[in-house]
Parts: structure tokens; sequence; C-alpha cells
């Protein structure tokens, strides 16, 4: 039976008759690297720590190599931000030149600096926090962030001293949304270790207390802000305040359709959480009647409606190796406030030692498809695991004194991992589709950012990698779907309209998305929401849904192109 | 010649010659009704009074098991309920530190909380659980408690190389067996050892060992899966039942109650 009859078969089987049309969309997936083309050869370097735990600390703190990806300079083309983390190592700010090649214009633009002595970047984000039209950038450090205004004119002021994020964290993940739906971008800093520097360490007591249940870790803070140009934190007041776990990444989306963003922190060494906005400046955490408390190893959140069913489902990865079985969470949406996981049964449980995930149509068939990156550290034939094994069956051992872990030199720990790329079947399942479609690479990945760097309807990936070069993978799927692509200026909303949620009704299939502030471990995405549409010859139907409140119905849509709109003014040509 | 500890826990069965008894007929009513809180206060009861008695303290762990997935039924049961169970092992050895049955209940205690446990506490749990079952062998090598020390060195992963370790167990348990008359419990050491040689790479060894014990336990379908499977295929079956994810049956009826 041909694969093109069997797959019609099943769609008859599993959908309605108005979704033929995405069905008939048997593109193969195919991704090109075109790194080295890309003038984006530059090595991440984790910080290196002194003294006698220098390498468990190394080792504690191997994120870091992120990318934000934002048309910062407004010339139709996204630009991307990468993190290095080790002392004195600059960032880079690649512009992009329009052909798929990119320069690193950092040092001039006034963005490099971030890693010192004392501080340590680990993560970054485009946001416009002053609402002036102009991106500005938030650098995530181990330490206090910096921010830097986009002054326009390619050149960045950093005001990080009167922006009132002056509290120090050991800070691994950021998002922006306007949680109060107030018109100004809030951040909220996920922060892994307990406030306590890492580098110049007093008490050698600040790694997990628990390897599978801990609450010693750094939880979240979350700004408010003012306004004026400044943030206040609220993270008490707001209802976040007793997580103490060891957060590793922030996902943000109206998970229950009130049209206030919900929030979902993945955390390390425990449970994950889930809080629900009241819509009064406050949230409710939810976990156990949501999805209940697990002791996984919790890494990347990612929020997509994976299966169209109009309500926002959240991926999460964990480690799930030969030697920890955990298997990562496709949490499916039952409507009512709660979760089911549902990785098993579509196939997107097992992915190694994950890190960030992300969705996305690959194939423009109208399916959210989903890449995963993963390995730890990939050195020596040595293997750690059976090293580290002795300190943890150690009867009462203290997990929590980094003097008694054994270093791991160049050893290897989860190292030379296969990275994992699924074709979303219907949203019924997925199919893994790595080796063909051509990004099985074995680097020891951790952030995902993705975009549409040539405009050509087809997404792209950069892949962060740690102590590695990054890849970038330019999407050459050929005989894929129609695409459309919306660019949303919020004017009684954020102006960066995150938050905001679109809904497209074409060839019988509704796809819902919404503008996210840096879903994903390591990496923000481009802004732009992306939707395939299979072979549909029209779009039937373009909804709104601003976080203002307001529903505006967008006509005239162009298929295959960039759609402008602007609040309450419609499509902007 | 069967272990000692076999026989005596079927003597319990044919006569019920010791007070223990009477308190463990009233917990297998209460077992029966569902009264799993009675059934646990009732068999601490009978353990107490012969620490030594698998079989008490096998229906005493199997009634924990029953009363945790009952109260909380949509998770494989509250650590805490398991923990309480470990305490009061970890108290009756220390009261019967001669007692090898003791202390092999104690190492099924740890293992029947893994499943409730995180990845990482797993590995803790069954290291623990390990070192209670060698404590059991060095006061008295039986063939359960070989069996079991061997079978759980088979759910390590590779890497810690401890599948060579659990080899040698089964091994030993089974010339324990082959000594003795054919007891229908001896088809785990069959289908163990042969998982052994496969998970130490001697397929040629896995299977001789499967095959021997389809002969002595034709109908035998775990034997029938094994020695229907070949690469992939046998490896994922394995696997899948090594998955330390999924409880173990840890219930020792079958020592007494089907001992031909």
């Amino acid at each position: 039976m041909s694969k093109v009859r069997k797959s019609a078969i099943v769609a008859a089987l599993v959908l309605p008759v108005g979704v033929w049309a995405f069905a008939e969309v048997e593109a193969k997936i195919r991704f090109d690297d075109v790194s080295v083309k890309s003038g984006m050869q530059v090595q991440h370097h984790t910080r290196r720590f002194n003294g006698p735990n220098a390498d468990v600390l190394r080792m504690f703190t191997s994120g870091g190599a992120s990318a934000a990806v934002y048309d910062y300079d407004g010339d139709g083309l996204d630009d991307i931000f990468v993190t290095d983390s080790d002392n004195g190592k600059p960032n880079h700010l690649f512009h992009n030149n329009g052909n798929m090649t990119f320069t690193d214009v950092a040092v001039q633009a006034g963005v490099a600096k971030g890693n010192d002595p004392n501080t340590i970047v680990a993560d970054a984000l485009w946001f416009d926090y002053d609402n002036d039209g102009k991106e500005d950038l938030l650098v995530a450090r181990f330490g206090t962030p910096i921010l830097y205004h986009n002054e326009g004119g390619g050149k960045f002021k950093d005001v990080s001293a009167t922006s009132g994020l002056n509290k120090f964290g050991n800070t691994i993940a950021v998002i922006a949304f306007d949680y109060d739906n107030d018109g100004f971008l809030d951040i909220m800093l996920g922060n892994y270790f307990k406030p306590e520097n890492l580098l110049e360490l007093k008490d050698p007591h600040v790694l997990p207390n628990d390897l599978d249940n801990a609450v010693n870790g750094g939880g979240v803070t979350l700004w408010h802000n003012t306004g004026k140009g400044s943030f206040v934190d609220v993270t008490d007041k707001a209802g976040f305040g007793k997580h103490t776990g060891w957060t590793l990444d922030l996902g943000h989306g109206d998970l229950n359709n009130d049209g206030f963003q919900d929030v979902y922190l993945a955390c390390d060494y425990g449970t994950d959480r889930i809080f629900f906005n009241n819509g009064d400046g406050t949230f409710a955490e939810k976990t156990e009647k949501s999805i209940g408390f697990d002791t996984r190893k919790g890494m990347n959140v990612d929020i997509a409606d994976y299966d169209n069913d109009g309500w926002l489902d959240i991926y999460v990865t964990n480690i799930t190796d030969e030697y920890m079985k955990e298997c990562n969470m496709l949490w499916h949406n039952n409507h009512d406030g709660t979760f089911t996981d549902v990785s098993k049964e579509t196939n997107t449980c097992e992915t190694l030692w994950g890190w960030a995930a992300k969705f996305g149509d690959f194939d423009n068939d109208g399916w959210q498809d989903l890449f995963v990156v993963n390995g730890l550290r990939s050195g020596s034939k040595e293997n750690y695991i059976p090293v580290l094994v002795n300190l943890i069956t150690t009867p009462g051992v203290d997990f929590t004194d980094v003097r008694l872990w054994p270093n791991i030199g160049n050893m290897t720990w989860s190292g030379y991992q296969k990275k994992k790329m699924f074709r979303n079947l219907h949203g019924e399942t997925f199919k893994e589709i790595s080796a063909e479609a051509g990004v099985d690479n074995d680097k020891d990945g951790r952030g995902i950012a993705m975009g549409d760097f040539d405009n050509d309807g087809k997404l792209d990936i950069f892949q962060t990698n740690a102590d590695q070069l990054p890849i970038l993978y330019h999407g050459a799927t050929q005989g894929g779907g129609n695409w459309v692509q919306f660019a949303l200026t919020g004017t009684k909303s954020n102006r960066d309209a995150i938050g905001a949620r679109i809904t497209v009704i074409a060839g019988g299939l509704t796809q819902i998305q919404e503008i996210n502030g840096g879903n994903g471990y390591a990496g923000q995405s481009m802004r732009r929401a992306h939707f395939g549409i299979g072979k549909a010859a029209k779009i039937d139907s373009v909804e709104i849904h601003w976080p203002s409140g307001a529903k505006e119905k967008v006509t005239n849509v162009a298929m295959n192109k960039l759609n402008k709109i602007t609040e309450g003014k419609g499509l902007q040509r | 010649m069967l272990s000692g500890a076999i026989l005596v826990a079927a003597a319990f069965v044919a006569v019920p010659a010791f007070a223990a008894d009477d308190t463990y007929a009233k917990a297998a009513q209460a077992m029966a009704a569902k009264d799993y809180g009675t059934a646990v206060t009732l068999l601490k009861e009978a353990v107490e009074a012969e620490p030594d008695s698998l079989r008490n303290a096998s229906e005493l762990r199997q009634a924990v098991i029953k009363q945790t997935l009952a109260a909380h039924p949509k998770t494989e049961g509250a650590v805490a309920d398991f923990d309480n169970e470990i305490a009061f092992f970890d108290k009756l050895v220390a009261a019967h530190p001669m007692s090898s049955n003791a202390y092999l209940n104690f190492g099924f205690a740890y293992v029947d909380k893994i499943p409730a446990a995180g990845a990482i506490t797993q590995v803790i749990l069954a290291n623990t659980a390990l070192t209670q079952f060698s404590k059991s062998i060095d006061l008295k090598p039986t063939w359960i408690a070989l069996y079991t020390r061997g079978n759980s060195y088979l759910y390590w992963p590779k890497v810690f190389l401890r599948a060579s370790l659990g080899v040698a167990d089964l091994e030993r348990a089974y010339g324990m067996q082959k000594a003795e008359g054919k007891k229908s419990y001896h088809v785990r050491v069959y289908i163990s050892l042969g998982d052994g040689y496969w998970k130490t790479d001697q397929m040629d060894k896995a299977t001789a060992m499967w095959k021997e014990g389809l002969a002595a336990f034709p109908n035998s379908q775990p034997l029938k899966d094994r020695l229907s499977k070949q690469g992939d295929d046998l490896a994922t079956y394995i696997n899948n039942v090594l998955d330390p994810n999924r409880r173990v049956d840890t219930d020792l009826r079958e020592l007494w109650s089907t001992g031909q």
C-alpha cells in the first residue's frame, strides 16, 4: 500500500471530512546544515570555576548556551542573539544579512558583555518593555540581569541600574508576558540554585538536597513592569514565593482559555509546578489537581495545541536514558484545568537526556511537529555514571555538599546523543524522523531558537550546544503545504502582542497559536506566528484575541506571506 | 535439599502450631474484606511473634501495597506508607539480627517502594535492598535469597556491571534446585538465569537455559516468549520485564501454596 494511500485511510478513520486537504500533504521534512556558511561558528564555553570543586560546579552550571531571535533593527529579517558563559567571553548579536549569512555586531551594538568574574550569562530575551516600538534585550545571569534599551540605529544602552532588576539570583530562564494585562510586559526569572554566588562560594552546601524531590533551589521571581521603565518584585504578592524548586525552564500560555496567561515551571530534581492566573494579579498553584506531583528532572517547557482541539497542551522534557527511565511529558489539556500525560501514547516519551524542545510545523501541514535536543556531556570513553552511583548509594550522604561529588574530569555523562525530531500525525501520534530530516546530530544540545531567517515560509532551526559550536538548520522540506505568518503589534495591549491568541480556520481545520515571550529552554523563537495550512486554497477566517480583551476578525489575509496586523487597525499593508 | 526457610514456611500452612497463626488467620479475613488497615496491624503482630516467618512478613508487605494502592489509586502508592513499612522491618532486624528471612523481607520492603519513588531514589532503594539481601544470604544462603538477590542485580542497567553478580547468585540457586525435587517456583531461576546470560552477552547459554526450563516447565509462557524472540525484539521484551518503574511481584505465596 502506498504511503499516501495508507495515510489517507488513517486520516479518514480519525478525522472529519473537512480535514482531507491537510491529509494530502506528504512532504518529507528535511533540513540542511548551513552552519559553516552562516558565519555563526562561535563556540559556547561553560563557566570554569576555581578551587577543588571546580569540575562539579562547572558540570552543574553547564546550561547557558542560549539564543534569542528577533528582528531588532526592523529590516524585515530576524536576527539572533547568542550567549556565551565563561569569564570574559562575549555574547554575540548576529545580524541577518538576508542570504542565510550573519554578521556578529554585538560589540558595535553594545551587547557583548555580561560574563565577568562574578556573574555567568545563562539566557536572553527580546522584549519591548517600554512599548516604544524598538525591541529591548534582557540578558539573564547567575547574578543580576542586564537590561539593554534599544536606542535605535543598532545601538543599545545598559539601563540595568535604573531597571529595578537588582536582586541576585542564579537565573537560568526568563520569559516575558503581561500577567495582569495592563499593556506592559512583565518578566519572570527561573532560578536554578538558591541565591548564593557560586563564584564566591562561602557554603559548600549548594547542591540539591534530594535528587528527586529537592526543595532548596532558587524558585522563580516575578517582576511587574511599572510602565515607567522599571520593574518591581511581586513574587510573593503574586503567589510564587513558596516555590523553592530547581527551576530550569518557564512557559506561559492561556491554559484554561480565560484570557489570562498561566504559568508552567519545569523543575530539575523534583516536581514541576503549574500556576493558574486568577485574573487579579495573583496566581493559584494547582499542581496536585492539574498534573500531580512528579519526581522527574524537568528541563523544558513548550506550549502549543498539538491536536488542534482549541486548547493549549504542554511538552516537558525529562531524562530517559539507560540508567534513568523517566519519560518526557506531553500534557494533553483535558479542558477542565487538568492534564493527562500522553507522551507514551504519542511516541514522544524517550528523547534521552532532554533539553530544549520546540513545536513547529515543519511541513506546513497544519499540525505542530516537534524537535528535541539532548545530551549532557560528550567527553572521553570513561562513563561518569558508575562513578556517580557510588556517591548516590552511600548511606546518609549529604547530596548538597559540593565537596562530596566526584570530579568528572573529561568523563562522558549522557553524551553523544542523537537529536530527536517527530512528525505530528494528525494530532494522534508522532513519528520519529530525525535521521531522514537530517537533524540527528550528536552535539551536547541545549537551546532551540526557531525562525524563518530567509522568509521562505519554511521554519529554520538554530541549535545551541554547550562547549561546542551551534548549528543552523535551513528548512529544506519540498512539497510542503501553504502557510501564513502573522506579525502582531499591540496598541492597547503590550506592543509585542505577547499573549495574543490567533485562530486560523482553513481547509476545515481550526488552529490556535499564542504569541509567547520565550517559551522553551535556552531559546526564544521568532515572534511571528507561523501557520501551515496544507493544501487549503484559501484561509476561511483569522481572529485575534488580544491581551487587552479585544477580539478582532482580520480579512484579506494573504497566503504564503507575512501579514502585519495592528490591534484595532487590522491588516497593515 | 530445599532451604530450611521454605520448609518452615510450608509447615505454617500444614500445621498451624504457633500462636501467630491465629493472628494470621484474622489478618487473612481482614484482607479478604479489603480491610487493609486491620490486616496490616495484625500482620505486624504476627511478624513480631515470628520474625523468621517468610509467610507472615510477605503477607504484611502485600497488605501494605494493597492498602496504599487503594488509598492512592492513580499512583504507585504513597512514599510515606512504604517508609513506615521499612521502619518496621528496620526495627525487626535490629531486634532479631540472626533472622535471615527478616532481612530478606526487609530488602523486599525497599523493592516494594521503588515504583513509588523517583528515578534516582530508585537506585538508592535498589542498592539498599541488595544490602539487606546480602545480609540474609550471609546468615543463611537459601534458594529464595540467592534467587532474589540474583534477580535484583539484573534490574541494574548494564553500565553498572552488576549482571554478572546476578548470574553468580542465580547459578548457585540453580545448583540448589537441581539437587531438590521439582518445585513450581523453580521455573523462575530458569527464566532469570537465562536473562542474566543474555544480559552478559552469553546468548547461547541464555537460550540453553530457557530451553532447559521449558523442558521442565512446558507451560511456561515467559520461557516461550523469550525463546520465540530474537535480537531487538528480545531486548525490548527483557528490558520491559526489567523496567524499574514496573512494580515487581514480591509476593512469596508461591513458596508455600504451590510447593509441587
